[in-house]
């Protein structure tokens, strides 16, 4: 990543409190996210990497600091920053190819154009089968398959994700990583991808913002030199890459230290 | 004995798929046990049970009737008397005239109702500070007995049919208003995040997330609270009406006609059952979505 790549997301001194400030959950942050990076926000369990993530989408204000995406200042939330939730998202009452039309017809697309790219889409995440499927037909993985196709169909300019595979076993986990990589490959958004699994965000990410517990500030920010700029779509080739195993070794090392405090 | 037995399935013990069970149990228990935990019926089990329940219900009754004494045996008829009683009256009195008020007293009332409960439960449910101007005063009017509007109104209205749908109004209103209330708070808070992010105004949210999403809760809340109309109506054509189901079993009672009084409440009780079959049907037509999968 070159200094002059353009900037996609400017966080200026976040800080965001509870409580009537007497609880400060993300203390004085401040980041650039480039242009078609993936960045990983890591750390303990409530560290505050929700509360910026969802300072990014909009749905929270920053008690200071501003946030500003391609040169706009974030006032609220937004198409042109897609979100994916870890809880299931999906609208109960349309069928997956509906979920992911509801987007684009809150933008206006009309309604042939709008179909035909729900199924491009939900073809993209491998979900063409379920098209006429409601969600409560569908497994925890198809869903966020759903909620991610119904995302990136409105062609937001950054995509946020909220440990988006959290809630999905193991397998389906991997199957849904491999799935992203292959995304990121052809959409090259600007991404950042909110997790607390050191293993996930190695694989997925370009960077890694890791977080120190309360107040969450950046303790490291590291990018994944290690992987020259590519990105591995099979796992066991990532795991092969020289370098790989220090890194985890040191993300695990961090997050003891956050953890037990030493 | 070398031969360990299994605790979940006795010898001899009928297996699952041999016997009337069906889908899992989850007790561990043998199967032919009535009193399965956790274990769900077929809708043909379910209809069995039904039936066998009703059954009971009239043969008890029936029972009843002739276990009570020779000479005061009319004030306990036989279910075949009572059904008797409601085809003379249809076929004599008109029977169906009356049924045909007390039902459009019911639905007008009650739909009046709706059509105020339903958008001021949802307003409130979206919009916290318009909750918290309005709700104290609706919450606290559910403490006030309906009942207690009947001299008031009768004062307002005199005995028309104003005063008896007011009275119908008043006595679901405040109920219906809360329960819907409930009903849209508990739509899922990131469902209406995930439109946020997406850029849907606020209209678009309101209406098309979270009334969509708890439309269902709210046929549910709707299909309870139209049992409670069907009380408050026998109370008011007992009280003060000329025609309507409660005016004939009224007037029955002056001549202690106990048969019509019990096939008035015999037609009460089939009117509500109905009316809770047609919401029934409502919702499942109305959200495929929401259907129990089976199995
Ligand atoms: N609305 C709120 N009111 C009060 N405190 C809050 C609120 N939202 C978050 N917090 C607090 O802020 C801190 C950071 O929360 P956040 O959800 O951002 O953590 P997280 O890093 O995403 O954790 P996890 O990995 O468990 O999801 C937590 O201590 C949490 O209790
Ligand atoms: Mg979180």
């Amino acid at each position: 990543m070159s200094d002059d790549a353009t900037l996609a997301i400017e966080v200026q001194n976040v800080t965001r409190r509870y409580m009537g400030g007497k609880f400060t959950a993300v203390d004085d942050i401040s980041l650039d996210v480039p242009e078609a990076q993936v960045c990983a926000f890591v750390g303990p369990s409530g560290c505050g990497k929700t509360t910026m993530l969802r300072m990014l989408a909009g749905l929270e204000e920053p008690t200071e600091g501003s946030i500003v995406t391609y040169g706009r200042p974030v006032l609220g939330p937004g198409p042109d920053r897609g979100m994916v939730f870890q809880a299931y998202t999906s609208f109960p009452w349309l069928t997956a190819l509906q979920n992911v039309e509801y987007g684009m017809k809150i933008l206006g697309v009309p309604k042939a154009e709008r179909e035909a790219k729900a199924r491009k889409w939900l073809e993209e995440v491998h979900l063409s089968q379920a098209a006429n499927s409601y969600p409560s037909e569908l497994s925890g993985g198809m869903k966020q398959r759903v909620a991610i196709a119904r995302t990136l169909a409105q062609n937001p300019t950054v995509l946020l994700l909220d440990e988006p595979f959290g809630a999905l076993d193991a397998q389906v986990r991997w199957e849904m990583q491999e799935m992203m990589i292959e995304i990121f490959e052809v959409e090259r958004k600007t991404t950042v991808l909110v997790t607390h699994d050191v293993q996930e965000a190695i694989y997925l990410a370009d960077r890694i913002v890791f977080y120190t517990r309360t107040p969450g500030k950046v303790k490291q920010d590291i990018l994944m030199d290690f992987k020259n700029g590519q990105r591995f779509r099979q796992k066991e080739e990532l795991l092969a890459q020289p370098g790989y195993i220090d890194m985890e070794r040191q993300l695990f090392a961090w997050m003891r230290e956050e953890i037990q405090g030493t | 004995m070398a031969q360990a037995t299994n605790p979940i399935r006795p010898e001899g013990a009928p297996s699952n798929t041999a016997g009337q069970g069906a889908g899992p149990r989850y007790d561990g228990r043998p199967a032919k046990q009535y009193l399965r935990l956790l274990t769900p019926v077929t809708s043909r089990q379910a209809a069995y049970y039904g039936v066998a329940g009703a059954f009971l219900f009239f043969l008890i009754w029936e029972a009843g009737h002739y276990l009570t004494p020779e000479g005061s045996q009319r004030f306990l008829p036989s279910p075949q008397i009572v059904v008797g009683t409601m085809v003379r009256l249809t076929v004599e009195k008109n029977y169906l005239a009356d049924v045909g008020i007390s039902l459009a007293r019911v639905l007008i009332s009650f739909f009046a109702a709706c059509a105020i409960a339903v958008p001021l439960g949802v307003f409130m449910g979206c919009f916290a500070n318009m909750r918290a101007f309005i709700n104290p005063v609706f919450s606290g009017a559910r403490y006030l007995p309906a009942a207690s509007f009947i001299p008031l109104l009768l004062v307002w209205f005199g005995p028309t049919d104003t005063q008896k749908l007011a009275l119908l109004f008043l006595g679901v209103i405040f109920f219906l208003v809360a329960l819907i209330l409930d009903n849209t708070e508990a739509v899922e808070k990131s469902l209406v995040e995930a439109a946020l992010t997406m850029g849907a105004s606020r209209s678009q949210i309101v209406m098309g997330v979270v009334v969509r999403a708890a439309s269902p809760a709210i046929v549910d809340s709707m299909r309870n609270m139209i049992a409670v109309s069907w009380t408050y109506l026998v109370i008011e054509e007992i009280v003060a009406a000329q025609d309507g189901i409660g005016a004939v079993m009224m007037r029955a009672g002056r001549f202690l006609k106990v048969d019509i009084i019990m096939a008035g409440i015999l037609t009460i009780g089939i009117l509500g059952v109905l009316t809770d079959i047609a919401f029934r049907l409502l919702s499942y037509y109305l959200f495929p979505w929401n259907r129990k999968r089976p199995g």
